[in-house]
């Protein structure tokens, strides 16, 4: 942090305090501005639905050049995020823009929930059953939902 | 360097679409847990019976915390008794195994047993609540087992590294019911003077992580109290003790105190520092985000688990100087000097002499670090109370390195990249701190055959510029600054003057579209930055 912390950054999370995304809630730390604490409800209809997953979200110092490091903190069964929490998603890598934003970026992972992309995965061993047998697959992803992701 | 490379590697290995993000992960040895893909296949059939996993787990902690000094290879793979441990840690019942493994047998002096602590469970699964409640019963706290500790002094200062690591994991809601009032209990209990300090310094890190939850801040507060009889006003006045641990409990106490548990009543720090005659200190505004700073900018204390760095406040581009460290934790930290090219990658484990913008001695692998490559020393490991002499000759285009006096042969290889321009600099792993000296007090150990300088003699700072705010005051006064109108829709810190050809798209500054090789809105390529007069309108909008 050369020089404190950029402009932008507290523009967006004055807009993201005064006007929150629906579903989301982003509270930057306490004593870290460019860490935030990220809460995700599980969309509508999808096998997440009634949970609610907690994600830590990081500027790094080259933000806005440099995209938003994101991951989850709740276990979660998807195609697309791994054991770590990792999430596979373009405009988190190589389709990253500088006009993106941290509610942008929040929306995306929002989407991807509703509408998990198992030819690109990130969880192999997942991938695999949503392709052969998608079915179980989302019976797997909404016992993990109720194990990990209500209640607490 | 704390092995952030060592993460790039499996990452590279893996498909290069996937986009991995690491987020306070790891740091040293972050990501020597291989991808899934290279996991799978391990698992049950390892053929590890349940009746013999403790006795099997806990030679699996003994040998990683033997062998994880020395791993500083960009390419090493992981230690296998590591892989083990995750392997096993992958279950919630194997989970519990190895945080009780660790909890009983990781030595109370070995200088990096906490950091091992840390960086296990960083790699492993999130336990679920009911695992982490069940370890809370396992481990039996309470008031009394915490006024017992000194019988067992390893066994509490481990259980709390491990308390403190999983509210730090488990930040939010599940941090909360894991602070049970007998935990909290538990922990304050731990802060009286009486105790070994090795345990008070872990339970006071536990409830810090623990406070990183503003409900949890509040009860720990409010249990603590606001008046003399807080322990923590008590512990502040080891600040400066001569005991090393009772040392780094009365900066913890300090930093608790003006950071997280504010005392009606109770000055500041920084309102009551003395800093008259000092010159040159840690800069506050060239720090990475969790490194601590003491009030009076000369102390720095690393708690997170990524790789903090900071930068002194004086330049230096011509003549000799010196200054030193006197190293309160015999753990890894990288100290040396570097410019500003030097970038603090503090999450991916990179600080100083990872570049080649800096030169760096690491007294605990006893090893030099330039350019993210290390060179063995001959210097034995250092221990608390040894003083790390640090002397950058621009005349001679050297830097030498001094243990207690004793000087190590002349490094210049970092002169190739920069010859002016130069900082003292230093990077702290997990639960790492230092005392730096540049020149206010005598030093300790002065080179004999070589005329020097001190940046306290040659530097001047402003009485605004030695104010080390606690974080709360300074987000503060950061959320407080207004941003104009007109300002580049990207930095919002200069006007928006350029736009961008052939797309037509505007709404940037120069500085941010001299960074751009697409346009931001609609990815076209730029051909051309074209100024443009800032009052016409037609600016775009982020959106």
């Amino acid at each position: 942090m050369a020089a404190g912390l950029p402009r932008r950054i507290i523009k967006e999370t004055q807009r993201l305090m005064a006007e929150p995304v629906p579903g989301i809630s982003a509270v930057p730390d306490e004593s870290n501005a460019r860490y935030f604490h990220v809460v995700v409800a599980g969309p509508e209809g999808s096998p997440f639905e009634g949970g609610v997953f907690k994600l830590e979200l990081f500027l790094p110092e080259e933000y806005p050049m440099s995209a938003p490091k994101v991951r989850f903190m709740t276990k979660i069964y998807h195609p697309n995020i791994d054991k770590l929490g990792r999430i596979c998603l373009d405009i988190l890598k190589d389709k990253w823009s500088p006009a993106l934003q941290i509610r942008t970026v929040l929306l995306s992972i929002q989407a991807l929930l509703s509408a998990p992309n198992p030819d690109d995965p990130l969880a192999n061993d997942v991938a695999e059953l949503w392709k052969v047998n998608e079915m179980e697959a989302i019976r797997i992803a909404r016992e993990w939902t109720r194990t990990y992701a209500m209640g607490n | 360097m704390f092995s952030g490379a060592v993460r790039l590697f499996f990452v590279s290995a893996m498909n290069g679409l996937h986009y991995t993000l690491f987020l306070r992960l790891p740091r040293w040895l972050h990501g020597r847990a291989p991808p899934p893909a290279l996991r799978s296949g391990v698992g049950s059939e390892d053929g590890i019976n349940s009746a013999g996993l403790s006795t099997v787990t806990d030679k699996y902690v003994l040998d990683t915390l033997a062998v994880i000094r020395t791993l500083v290879d960009n390419d090493q793979e992981p230690p296998p008794s590591m892989l083990k441990l995750h392997t096993i840690a992958d279950k919630e019942a194997g989970w519990l195994v190895v945080v009780r493994s660790m909890v009983q047998v990781i030595p109370l002096h070995d200088p990096l047993g906490p950091a091992v602590i840390t960086l296990l469970l960083d790699d492993c699964p999130l336990p679920s609540k009911e695992t982490v409640v069940h370890l809370c019963k396992f481990f039996e706290l309470s008031e009394e087992s915490a006024q017992e500790s000194w019988k067992d002094p390893q066994l509490h200062r481990n259980i709390c590294v491990v308390l403190g690591c999983i509210a730090e994991k488990l930040a939010g809601p599940a941090s909360i019911a894991l602070l049970t009032d007998t935990t909290l209990e538990y922990l304050v209990a731990h802060l009286n003077v009486d105790n070994h300090p090795c345990v008070i310094l872990f339970a006071l890190i536990a409830l810090e992580k623990f406070a990183q939850t503003s409900e949890n801040k509040t009860s720990i507060g409010q249990y603590m109290g606001q008046g003399l009889c807080n322990p923590l006003r008590t512990l502040e006045q080891w600040m400066s003790d001569n005991d090393y641990v009772r040392r780094q409990v009365g900066f913890c106490a300090q930093w608790c105190l003006d950071n997280l548990f504010i005392c009606e009543g109770r000055p500041y720090s920084y309102e009551n520092v003395d800093t008259t005659h000092l010159n040159a200190m840690l800069n506050n505004n060239d720090v990475s985000e969790y490194l601590k700073i003491s009030p009076d900018g000369l102390q720095a204390r690393c708690d997170a688990s990524s790789f903090e760095s900071v930068r002194c406040t004086f330049q230096v581009d011509s003549g000799v100087w010196y200054y030193e460290a006197t190293i309160i934790t015999a753990g890894v930290m990288q100290i040396g000097w570097a410019t500003k090219d030097s970038k603090f990658l503090n999450h991916e484990g990179y600080g100083i002499g990872d570049d080649e913008f800096s030169v760096a001695y690491d007294g605990c692998r006893q090893l030099f670090w330039h350019n993210a490559q290390s060179e063995s020393h001959l210097h034995p490991s250092w221990q608390p109370g040894d003083v790390l002499g640090s002397l950058l000759d621009l005349t001679n285009a050297e830097v030498i390195f001094y243990l207690n006096g004793d000087p190590l042969p002349p490094l210049t290889q970092v002169f190739n990249n920069a010859t002016c321009g130069f900082f003292a600099a230093a990077s702290f792993m997990s639960f790492q701190q230092c005392e730096f000296n540049f020149g206010k007090k005598p030093f300790m150990h002065p080179p004999k055959d070589i005329a020097f300088q001190s940046f306290n003699d040659h530097a001047y700072l402003k009485e605004s510029e030695k104010i080390i705010l606690p974080r709360h005051i300074k987000l503060q006064k950061l959320r407080a600054m207004s941003v104009e109108e007109g300002a580049c829709t990207l930095c919002f810190d200069e006007r928006a003057t350029i736009s961008l050809m052939p797309c037509l798209h505007r709404g940037f500054c120069e500085r941010c579209a001299l960074q751009l090789e697409i346009c931001p809105m609609c990815r076209r390529d730029i051909e051309e930055r074209r100024e443009v007069d800032e009052k016409s309108d037609g600016k775009s909008e982020i959106t």
